[in-house]
C-alpha cells in the first residue's frame, strides 16, 4: 500500500470533496475531527506518513492488494465481490420486538454476537435528530436502540478508534461499504508491524448506493419541512422510488429525483455496493420491506449466522433467482457508475510512483465491469 | 503610595516622563484626572490614583476616551483644573468633543496630554495627535525633556486659565516611558471649591452657557485666544536655542527629537557649524521668534516625529517672511532626510547630518558588525510575541479556531484592540482576520452578520475584552441585535485592563482611587441588549467548544463571556493552581497520534520539547499551573496536579 | 557628594533580556543608585506589546556633565547587563564595539520558536565563546538557579545588579542599593535582597 501524510490526505481527499466523513481519521491524533458529517483537519501536521491516510478508504485504495491479503485471490470485478452464500433472512423470535428496519438482521446478529461473547463491544450508529451519532455498545439490549436506518454518513470509525484506544480486544462493527474497506485496509497491517494486533472480531458491512452529506441534507430537508420534528426516514427498497420521512403524525414523501443531487462526490467515485470486505454483509431484499438480503462471506461470518440460527436468532430462507440476478446487475452499475466518473476526475490508476490516486483496480478488472451489463 | 509627592520642592528625583508630568500637574493644582489605559500614556493616571486620597483629587479611569474629556471638562466648567490623559488613538476617539469643547472654551485650566507612540512599539499604527492641536485650533506644548514635562504640564494650565481654552501638552513614548532628573516644585495648598456658574449673560464664557455657538463669534473668539497664546509664546523659556551665533546649519526639533538632535551633534563633532532652536510652544508657531532664528542661516534641517508638522508650520512662515529674510533650503521629512515612517534615534540624525554637511561618520568598526551580524543568524534566534504563559486568550483561541474549523465554513474573527490582539498571529492560531479599532472588530461582524440574505455562509465571529466592552463595543452591539445581524461575539473577560497594565474598568469592583464601586454586570447588559449569553470558563476546553460550537449554529446575536482572570492579574500573581509535570513513558513526541501538539502548535512557553528525549517537559520557572495544557495531549502524558 | 569620574562619560549601560523579566525594576534600581550620587541619569525603555514574550532593553545614560537621549546610539555601549544570554549577542549586534564588556545570565528562555522546534537554540559553551568574542570582556553568572532557591526569579536581576556593582565600573554602592530597594520591596524582603546583591558582588569580584 502506498503510505502517505495528513498533508497528502488534505490535498488528496478533504479539499477534493472526497471526505465521506467515515471517522476512519478522527480519534487517531488530535488533527482530525468530525462535526455534523463533515471531517476538518484542526492543525497542520507534518508527518511524511500517518494512520490517517493509511486507513483512508478515499486515499490509495488498492482493491487488489486487499483481496491478495482477504481471499488469497486476486480483484476480479465481479458485482458482489468474494462470497460464500447468499440468502434471504430476518430476525429470529428470541430477539425482542423492537423498531428494527427493514427485516432486523443486523441488530439480531449484533446482539447475538454480544450475547455470545464473540465480540465484547460494538460500534454502532445512532441518530440525533438528522445528525447520525456512532456510539459503542457493550450490552445486547442495547443494540436495538441504534437500530433505525441512516442516510447520511457517519463517523462510526472514530469510536472504532476510541475503543481500541481504551483497550476493546474483541470489537464488532456494523458499517458502510467505505468505512468497512478502510476496516480491511487497517487490518491488513499496513506498517507492518511485528505486534501488530487486529481489535476487530466481526465486521458486517451494510447495502449502500449512495449516502448523502448531512448538512447537505439537513439545508435541503429544513427548506421543506420543521426538520425538528422528523423522527426517523426510510428509502424503501426498489421498485420505490422514494425518500419518506417520518414526522410521527405525518409522513412526507420526497421523490428521490430530488434528493440525488445531495448525494456527495466521494460515493459517486465508491465501486462497492454490498460491502464486500466484510464477514456478514446485509441489506434490503428488493420488493419485500421485512426482510433482508444477507451475504455470507468469510468462515466466521458462516459460524455465526449457523449459531444464530440455532439459537432462534435468525431466520432464512432460499433467495429466489430473480432478486439475486437483480441485486447483480444492481451492484455491477455501481461498479460502472463508479469507474467512469472515478476516470473523469482522474481519480483512478494513476501512474504509481508520479502521482498519487484515490482508487487502484486492475486493469482486467476495469474492462469486465466496464463491459458488464 | 507614589514617590512623586514624596520630595520637598528644590529635591532631585530620577522620574519617568509620565510621573515628571502627573508631578506637574499637581503642582499646578489639579483636583480631576480624567483618561482610559493606552500605552504610553497609563501611568500618569496610575500615579494620580495612588495619590488621590493623599493630595485630594478625584482620578477616574473613563470608560473611553471621549467621556474621559467629558468628565475632566465638567470640573473645567465648575472652576476647577482638570487633567485629561490618552494616547493617540485616544484623540481620536474624543475628537468629536474636543472639537466643541475648542469652540466653546474651558474655565478652570484644562490639560490635554496625548502621549503618541512614533514606531508603534506599542500600537497598531503611528498615528499623532499634534494636528489635533492645529485642526481644532488649540495652542500645542511640547516638552523636550523631563524636567520640561513637569515645568510645561504646570505652565499649560496658566496658559490654559489665562486665554480659557483647553491647552494640549503632547508627549511620545521615549520621553514619557524613559526617565530622567527632574526637580521638584512646591505642591500649593488650596485649592478651588467647584461651582457651575451658568446664570449669568448666554455669551459670558465665565458664567453663560457653555456652548461651540454661535459659530461666527466663538470660532473668532478662539482666534483671539491664539493670538494671546502667541504673545506668550514668543517669550517662552520653553523654546531654546544653543550653538554658534550664525550656523552653517539650523535644527530645529520639539518632543525626544530634541534629545536624538543634541546627541547627533556631539557624535558628529559639529557643535561649532550646527545650531539647535527646541520649540515647546509648537502650534501655533511664534513668527518673530522664528524670523530670529531662520535669519541665522541658509540650511535648516527640521527633526520631528511622526509626521511633518512642525516643517510645514514652518515652511509656511518661511515662505510668508521669505521677502524679509531670504529663501532657505529646508531638509526634513518632504525630501529625505529625515525617514516619514517609524521613530527616530540620534543615529538617523546623524545620517541626515552627515549627509547635508558631508562629514563621515562610522558608528561602529565594519569589521565588529560584520561579525556580530553573523554571530547574531546563529546566536540569537527570534523572539516571537506570544501570550503569557497561563494567559485564558490562548486557551480561548485554541477552542475559537478548533471550533470554527469543526464548522467547517470558513468561518473568521473580527476584533480589536488588546493582548487578544496577537490572535492575528500563530500564538493565536491565526484566528482573527481583521482588527482595527477598539470595539470595530464587532461593528465589522454585524456588517459581515447581514450578508447572509446575499448567500453568504461563513461562521462570523468578534472577539472584545472585558474593557473594550464598555468602552466601545456596546453600541456595536446594540445596532447588530436591532438589525437582526447573525453573529457570535466572544467576550474574553480577564478581570482587568490587561494590556495596558491591569487597570480597572466598570466591570470590576474596584475604581482608580482604590475605592469599592458598583459593578456593571457584563452579561447582564448583553442580555438587556437582547443578545442570547451563555458564560464558560475557557480552561475549561470541552464546555467551552461545545457551548460555542451550538451557537454557531443558530440565528441573530449570541455572546459567549469566557471569564478567567489574567495570569498577570496583581491577584494572582505568583500562586500556581497546579503543579505540572510530562510523563515521558506515554508522551508520544513526534509520533502519529500526537506530532508535539503541545510545542508545536500550543506553543505555551512553559513547555519544552527536549530533542534528546523525545519528548515535552515543563519549564517550572515558566510554567503559571493554569493546567490548560493536560487537557490538549492526546496521550494523557501531562499530569496536573494540585499545588499545595 | 562626591562625584567619582566615570571611565567615560556618558557610561553607556544596556539592561536586556525577555519581556516579563524584571528589566525594568533593574534599570530603576541601578538609575536610582547612580543618581543618589548626583549623577546625570536618563533611562531609555520598552514598554508594552515587547512585554509579551519579546525581547526587551532599558538604555541607560550615566553622566557627571549633561544628560543624554533616552537611546544610545549604536554602538556606543560601555556595558550590557544581560538577563537572559542570546539576548546579549541580540543587543551587542547593534550597540555593542569591541570595548564593550558585559555580565551575562546563564538561564535559558526559549524563544517561542525554538520550544516549537522551528529554531535552535544554541548551547551554552557557543554562546559563552561568542559573546566572549564581540566583548573585551564578559562574566558569566548562574543568577537564575540562585534566585529560584531564594524564591524567586527575580533575585537574579539583583545579583546582577551585585556582579556590575564588583566590576567597578559605575560608583555603585551597597548602602545606595539599600536605600533603594527599601523604597520597593517590603520590608520583610530586604534581607534577601541584600543577600541577593551580595552573591552577585561576590561572583565577579571573585573573578
Amino acid at each position: 500500500m502506498q503510505l502517505f501524510g495528513p498533508n497528502e490526505l488534505l490535498e488528496d481527499v478533504l479539499n477534493k470533496d472526497l471526505c465521506i466523513g467515515c471517522g476512519a481519521c478522527v480519534g487517531l491524533c488530535p488533527y482530525f475531527k468530525n462535526y455534523r458529517g463533515k471531517t476538518a483537519m484542526l492543525f497542520p501536521c507534518t508527518l511524511p506518513k500517518g494512520r490517517c491516510y493509511a486507513f483512508c478508504p478515499k486515499a490509495e485504495l488498492d482493491l487488489d492488494e486487499l483481496s491478495s491479503r482477504s481471499w488469497g485471490v486476486p480483484y476480479d470485478g465481479s458485482a458482489l465481490g468474494n462470497y460464500r452464500d447468499v440468502m434471504i433472512a430476518k430476525a429470529g423470535d428470541q430477539m425482542p420486538k423492537g423498531h428494527f428496519q427493514a427485516g432486523g438482521t443486523v441488530s439480531s446478529i449484533m446482539a447475538f454476537a454480544l450475547k455470545t461473547g464473540m465480540i465484547e463491544a460494538s460500534v454502532l450508529t445512532d441518530r440525533k435528530g438528522l445528525i447520525p451519532t456512532p456510539r459503542l455498545v457493550t450490552s445486547p439490549e442495547d443494540v436495538v436502540t441504534c437500530a433505525s436506518s441512516k442516510f447520511t454518513a457517519a463517523p462510526t470509525l472514530a469510536v472504532l478508534n476510541q475503543a481500541t484506544r481504551e483497550g476493546y480486544g474483541k470489537i464488532g462493527l456494523v458499517g458502510t461499504p467505505c468505512q468497512v474497506m478502510s476496516v480491511a485496509k487497517r487490518r491488513s497491517n499496513p506498517f507492518g508491524e511485528d505486534d501488530f494486533k487486529d481489535p476487530l472480531n466481526l465486521v458486517v458491512g451494510l447495502f449502500c448506493t449512495w449516502a448523502l452529506d448531512t448538512r447537505r441534507l439537513i439545508a435541503h430537508l429544513s427548506s421543506l419541512i420543521d426538520i425538528s420534528r422528523i423522527q426517523g426516514m426510510d428509502i424503501p427498497p426498489p421498485p420505490s422510488e422514494i425518500m419518506i420521512i417520518d414526522m410521527g403524525d405525518e409522513k412526507k414523501e420526497i421523490p428521490l429525483e430530488e434528493i440525488r443531487p445531495l448525494v456527495p462526490l466521494s460515493c459517486q467515485i465508491c465501486p462497492d455496493m454490498t460491502s464486500e470486505w466484510a464477514d456478514i454483509s446485509v441489506g434490503v431484499l428488493e420488493g419485500s420491506p421485512e426482510l433482508n438480503t444477507l451475504i455470507v462471506r468469510t468462515e466466521k461470518g458462516q459460524q455465526l449466522v449457523e449459531e444464530a440460527l440455532k439459537e432462534g436468532y435468525l431466520v432464512v430462507e432460499k433467495i429466489p433467482d430473480q432478486n439475486l440476478a437483480h441485486l447483480r446487475i444492481a451492484a455491477a452499475n455501481k461498479k460502472k457508475r463508479a469507474i467512469k466518473r472515478a476516470k473523469e476526475e482522474g481519480m483512478l490508476n494513476n501512474p504509481l510512483g508520479e502521482k498519487r490516486s484515490a482508487l487502484r483496480i486492475p486493469t482486467e478488472a476495469v474492462e469486465k465491469i466496464i463491459e458488464s451489463n | 503610595m507614589s514617590y512623586i509627592i514624596e520630595g520637598q520642592k528644590g529635591t532631585r528625583h530620577l522620574l519617568m516622563g509620565n510621573e515628571a508630568i502627573a508631578r506637574g500637574a499637581l503642582e499646578a493644582g489639579i483636583s480631576v484626572a480624567a483618561g482610559y489605559p493606552g500605552t504610553p500614556s497609563s501611568e500618569i493616571i496610575e500615579n494620580l490614583a495612588k495619590v488621590s486620597k493623599k493630595e485630594q483629587i478625584y482620578v477616574e479611569w473613563s470608560v473611553n476616551e471621549k467621556v474621559a474629556m467629558e468628565v475632566a471638562a465638567a470640573a473645567s466648567f465648575a472652576g476647577l483644573r482638570s487633567l485629561c490623559v490618552m494616547k493617540q488613538n485616544g484623540v481620536n476617539v474624543a475628537s468629536d468633543f474636543l472639537l466643541h469643547l475648542a469652540g466653546s472654551g474651558t474655565r478652570g485650566g484644562m490639560v490635554l496630554v496625548p502621549c503618541d507612540d512614533p514606531g508603534a512599539l506599542s500600537s497598531i499604527n503611528e498615528g499623532e495627535s499634534r494636528h489635533f492641536a492645529r485642526l481644532v485650533e488649540i495652542p500645542l506644548l511640547e516638552p523636550g525633556d523631563f524636567q520640561e514635562a513637569k515645568d510645561i504640564t504646570k505652565w499649560a494650565f496658566e496658559l490654559s486659565e489665562e486665554i480659557r481654552s483647553l491647552v494640549m501638552v503632547r508627549s511620545v513614548t521615549r520621553l514619557s516611558h524613559a526617565s530622567g532628573n527632574v526637580v521638584f516644585g512646591g505642591l500649593p495648598k488650596k485649592k478651588a471649591r467647584p461651582y457651575f456658574k451658568h446664570d449669568g449673560f448666554i455669551l459670558d464664557p465665565m458664567e453663560g452657557v457653555v456652548i461651540s455657538a454661535p459659530v461666527d463669534y466663538k470660532h473668532g473668539q478662539q482666534h483671539e485666544k491664539l493670538q494671546k497664546a502667541i504673545a506668550l509664546f514668543e517669550d517662552s523659556p520653553f523654546n531654546t536655542y544653543s550653538g554658534p551665533e550664525n550656523p552653517e546649519l539650523l535644527i530645529i526639533t520639539s518632543s525626544a527629537s530634541h534629545f536624538y538632535s543634541k546627541e547627533a551633534i556631539q557624535l558628529i563633532g559639529g557643535q561649532d557649524r550646527i545650531g539647535l532652536l527646541k520649540m515647546g510652544t509648537t502650534w501655533p508657531i511664534p513668527p518673530n521668534l522664528m524670523e530670529e532664528h531662520l535669519s541665522r542661516t541658509e540650511k535648516i534641517l527640521i527633526v520631528e516625529e511622526v509626521i511633518p508638522f512642525l516643517e510645514e508650520s514652518v515652511k509656511i512662515l518661511a515662505a510668508e517672511l521669505a521677502p524679509k529674510i531670504g529663501i532657505k533650503t529646508f531638509f526634513g521629512k518632504r525630501n529625505g532626510f529625515i525617514p516619514m515612517v517609524g521613530e527616530l534615534n540620534p543615529d538617523l540624525v546623524v545620517a541626515a547630518l552627515s549627509r547635508i554637511l558631508e562629514i563621515d561618520y562610522e558608528a561602529v568598526p565594519e569589521d565588529y558588525s560584520k561579525r556580530a551580524e553573523e554571530l547574531t543568524l546563529v546566536g540569537a534566534p527570534n523572539r516571537e510575541l506570544t501570550f503569557c504563559p497561563g494567559c485564558p486568550h490562548r486557551a480561548s483561541f485554541w477552542s475559537i479556531h478548533n471550533v470554527l474549523e469543526m464548522d467547517n465554513r470558513k468561518g473568521f474573527v473580527c476584533g480589536d484592540i488588546g493582548c487578544y490582539s496577537m490572535a492575528v498571529l500563530p500564538c493565536g492560531f491565526g484566528t482573527l482576520k481583521t482588527l482595527h479599532a477598539m470595539g470595530s472588530g464587532t461593528g465589522v461582524a454585524s456588517g459581515f452578520g447581514k450578508l447572509t440574505q446575499f448567500g453568504m455562509d461563513q461562521a462570523v465571529l468578534s472577539v472584545c475584552g472585558d474593557s473594550t466592552f464598555f468602552h466601545a463595543t456596546m453600541p456595536a452591539l446594540v445596532n447588530a441585535v436591532h438589525h437582526k445581524s447573525n453573529i457570535t461575539l466572544v467576550i474574553l473577560d480577564n478581570s482587568g485592563t490587561a494590556m495596558t497594565g491591569f487597570q480597572p474598568h466598570p466591570g470590576l469592583p474596584v475604581d482608580a482611587g482604590g475605592n469599592d464601586v458598583p459593578i456593571v454586570d457584563i452579561p447582564s447588559v448583553c442580555r438587556a441588549i437582547g443578545a442570547k449569553v451563555k458564560i464558560s470558563d475557557p480552561f475549561d476546553l470541552q464546555e467551552t467548544q461545545e457551548t460555542l460550537l451550538e451557537l454557531l449554529q443558530e440565528e441573530g446575536v449570541k455572546v459567549l463571556v469566557l471569564k478567567q482572570i489574567c495570569a498577570l492579574s496583581p491577584e494572582k500573581k505568583g500562586k500556581k493552581k497546579y503543579k505540572m509535570s510530562v510523563d515521558i513513558n506515554v508522551c508520544l513526541g513526534e509520533n502519529c497520534g500526537c506530532n508535539r501538539l503541545c510545542t508545536r502548535i500550543f506553543k505555551c512557553p512553559g513547555l519544552v520539547w527536549d530533542k534528546e528525549k523525545g519528548a515535552a517537559r515543563i519549564d517550572e520557572v515558566i510554567c503559571a499551573g493554569c493546567g490548560v495544557c493536560a487537557s490538549i495531549c492526546p496521550s494523557g502524558a501531562i499530569e496536573k496536579k494540585e499545588a499545595a | 557628594m562626591e562625584k567619582r569620574i566615570l571611565s567615560s562619560d556618558p557610561y553607556n549601560v544596556i539592561i536586556t533580556g525577555v519581556g516579563g523579566q524584571g528589566n525594568v525594576m533593574a534599570s530603576r534600581v541601578l538609575g536610582n543608585m547612580l543618581s543618589l550620587k548626583g549623577l546625570y541619569v536618563t533611562i531609555g525603555e520598552t514598554f508594552g506589546a515587547s512585554q509579551r514574550g519579546g525581547s526587551v532593553m532599558s538604555h541607560l545614560r550615566i553622566s557627571a556633565v549633561s544628560s543624554f537621549s533616552p537611546q544610545i546610539p549604536k554602538g556606543k555601549a560601555h556595558m550590557v547587563v544581560s538577563l537572559e544570554p542570546i539576548e546579549a549577542i541580540r543587543v551587542l549586534k547593534d550597540y555593542g564595539n569591541w570595548k564593550t564588556k558585559t555580565v551575562c545570565n546563564t538561564r535559558p528562555i526559549h524563544p517561542v520558536g525554538v520550544i516549537s522546534g522551528e529554531l535552535g537554540y544554541p548551547s551554552l559553551e557557543e554562546l559563552k565563546k561568542w559573546v566572549k568574542e564581540l566583548t573585551e570582556a564578559a562574566w558569566f553568572v548562574d543568577a537564575t538557579d540562585t534566585a529560584m532557591e531564594l524564591g524567586n526569579p527575580i533575585f537574579g536581576n539583583i545579583m546582577l545588579i551585585g556582579a556590575l556593582a564588583g566590576i567597578d565600573v559605575l560608583p555603585l554602592d551597597r548602602d545606595d542599593f539599600e536605600t533603594v530597594i527599601s523604597e520597593i520591596v517590603p520590608p520583610d524582603k530586604l534581607e534577601l535582597n541584600l543577600y541577593a546583591y551580595d552573591m552577585g558582588r561576590g561572583i565577579t569580584l571573585a573573578l
